[in-house]
């Protein structure tokens, strides 16, 4: 096997009763534990330009020039004109509209997405914005509320993925 | 239009958090034996086309299952293909197979859908799987999971109407006790609404018991013209036909925030009811179903679903839950057989299984403590994702 994958393989004992189960010889069973890694290289696309710009601590959203509607998280494509939208900044400050305390992170040890519990994901209402931008707000979890006034921070420090160079904190 | 398929014949396997023994092809055979069983027949060689319904590459380790499913149970060479729909997987096969059969590319079609979600991978990990089905580089980076989508969305329906967690908590005590009457059910549990209140938080407001189950089991539904059913089932004539009469299905913005300000509810799913109730030609949904499974991911969806379904109007959801209105001895009983809390959730199965619970419903041929006295039609709802697709199917009896 490459070097991305190991394995370990346990073998159970047999069970069931020969004269009812129809599946007698069949109760052997093996099962492997096997360890793979993946590494994926892709591209962030048309969504590039918003990524770029939160390491020069600018906070992007688009504009659809048709209706006017300004999509944060941005929008290449306005999915109700089907027109191009265009780059516009925000000031990245907003308000909690809704938000969930979790208590397991998905992630774990070298994770991307490991995270130390318990953690708030907050949908935040950027002014200037018309959706809600889901984030990390890193806030005592029994002081957040709707409608609690937060802003955009920037980490400042190498990531992982480019979306953890920001994450909202409460403005003081 | 043609007449809509009539339910064949139906099979599945136990629910189970794991069955240990059991591969995904071998959990899809014994399901379609079971299913054999039941329509008396000796083997699949007069079955037209198969259609394999089940949501996950990554859980099984294995792409193109579909093919290796439709290998493992003999339909070769006819003609076969897969259906993904996220959660809605199965609910979403059976509407295509209902189209397969009213268009008159076939008499007879095989719905089979698996997962094995269970052990195969830890809880852990399968929380990282299932978010890879939330939008990667803007829901599942930032530690986003479906348990902190549904949460911030029942918050949403807090503030919206003032519903509680002690409202639905009574879906997770509920749906978990008349899985205790479904001998296939993977967590029956006799528990109160203090119970499930002192649970686990794990994204708040839900707690461990609003969550439902991760599911090895497969099932499948064998749908036909009625002319087939007669001809090549024999034992078709002993119970009441019941019909697959209508479909209906609704897709929405993929992330939650793109929904704002309707983050409350389920857009899609009032789509796809307003879709199955004009082709059923239901107008008062509470009184023209006489049970229902509903899509109870989390103890809340329910709640949203009921007024989504046009149960009750938008709000009244979670006093017309508490009050029992939805319970066995209720107005319209809904997740008879334990819904995704108690019976248990193989994504793929899942639709199937809630239309097997529906028709058996409808043969009156489930045990009597969950049978709904005289249910003469029914509804499925099933969805994906935070209902970024959303399917509603209607069977009916018609003796």
């Amino acid at each position: 096997m490459s070097d991305n994958v190991s394995s370990r393989i346990e073998i159970a004992a047999e069970v069931g009763d020969p004269a009812t189960d129809p599946w007698w010889e069949f109760r052997q069973v093996e099962r492997i534990t096997l360890e793979l890694s993946q590494g994926y290289k892709y591209s962030l696309g048309k969504y590039s330009r918003f990524f770029i710009e939160l390491e020069n601590q600018r906070f992007l959203a688009t504009r659809c020039d048709y209706c006017a509607k300004v999509y944060a998280p941005p929008r290449p494509l306005c999915p109700v004109c089907l027109e191009p939208t265009a780059w516009t900044q925000l000031s990245g400050e907003g308000a909690v509209e809704t938000w969930s305390v979790l208590h397991f992170s998905p992630g774990s040890n070298a994770d991307v997405r490991a995270l130390e519990t318990p953690y708030v994901l907050a949908y935040v209402l950027l002014d200037g914005a018309d959706t809600l931008f889901p984030h990390l707000l890193k806030a005592p979890p029994d002081q957040v509320e709707r409608g609690l006034r937060v802003r955009v921070a920037y980490s400042g420090e190498p990531v992982q993925h480019p979306i953890h160079q920001m994450y909202f904190v409460p403005m003081e | 239009m043609a007449d809509p398929p009539v339910v064949a014949a139906v099979g599945s396997t136990a629910i189970a958090s794991e069955h240990r023994g059991c591969n995904a092809r071998d959990l899809m055979a014994e399901a379609i034996l079971d299913c054999l069983a039941d329509a008396g027949m000796d083997d699949l060689s007069a079955v037209e086309h198969g259609l394999a319904s089940y949501e996950s590459d990554h859980f099984n380790l294995q792409m193109t299952l579909g093919a290796i499913l439709q290998d493992t149970i003999g339909l070769t060479p006819k003609p076969s293909a897969r259906i993904e729909g996220g959660g809605a997987t199965g609910a979403l096969a059976l509407r295509a197979a209902w189209a397969h059969v009213v268009s008159g590319l076939c008499d007879s079609i095989l719905v089979y859908g698996v997962e094995k979600n269970g052990r195969g991978v830890s809880s852990r990990t399968a929380n990282q799987l299932f978010a890879l089905s939330a939008d990667v580089d803007w829901e599942f980076m930032i530690g986003g999971t479906y348990t902190g989508f549904y949460a911030a969305m029942i918050r949403a329906h807090m503030a919206a109407f003032g519903t509680t967690e002690e409202q639905f908590a009574h879906v997770a005590v509920r749906n978990r006790r008349n899985a205790g009457f479904n001998p296939i059910a993977q967590k029956p549990m006799d528990i109160t609404v203090d119970d499930v209140l002192a649970s686990l938080p794990i994204a708040e407001p839900y707690k461990l018991l609003d969550c439902s189950l991760l599911s090895d089991g497969a099932a499948c539904v064998l749908l036909a013209t009625k002319d087939w059913a007669r001809a090549h089932c024999p034992r078709f004539s002993e119970r009441p036909p019941v019909y697959f009469s209508a479909s209906g299905c609704g897709t929405d913005t993929m992330r939650l925030g793109d929904r704002y300000p309707q983050i409350a509810n389920f857009r899609a799913k009032r789509e796809a009811a307003r879709q199955a109730y004009a082709m059923a030609g239901i107008s008062q949904p509470l009184a023209e179903i006489d049970v229902a499974e509903l899509y109870d991911s989390y103890s809340g969806v329910e709640i949203q679903a009921v007024e989504d379904l046009g149960f009750v109007a938008a709000g009244e959801g979670g006093p017309a839950v508490a009050s029992g209105a939805f319970d066995l001895d209720g107005d319209l009983p809904v997740n008879t057989s334990g819904g995704l809390l108690g019976r248990g959730a193989p994504v793929g199965a899942t639709g199937i299984l809630q239309a097997i619970e529906v028709a058996q419903q409808l043969w009156e041929g489930v045990d009597a403590r969950r049978q709904a006295p005289g249910a003469r039609r029914g509804l499925t709802d099933t969805h994906a994702g935070i209902a970024s697709i959303s399917v509603v199917n209607i069977f009916e009896r018609r003796d």
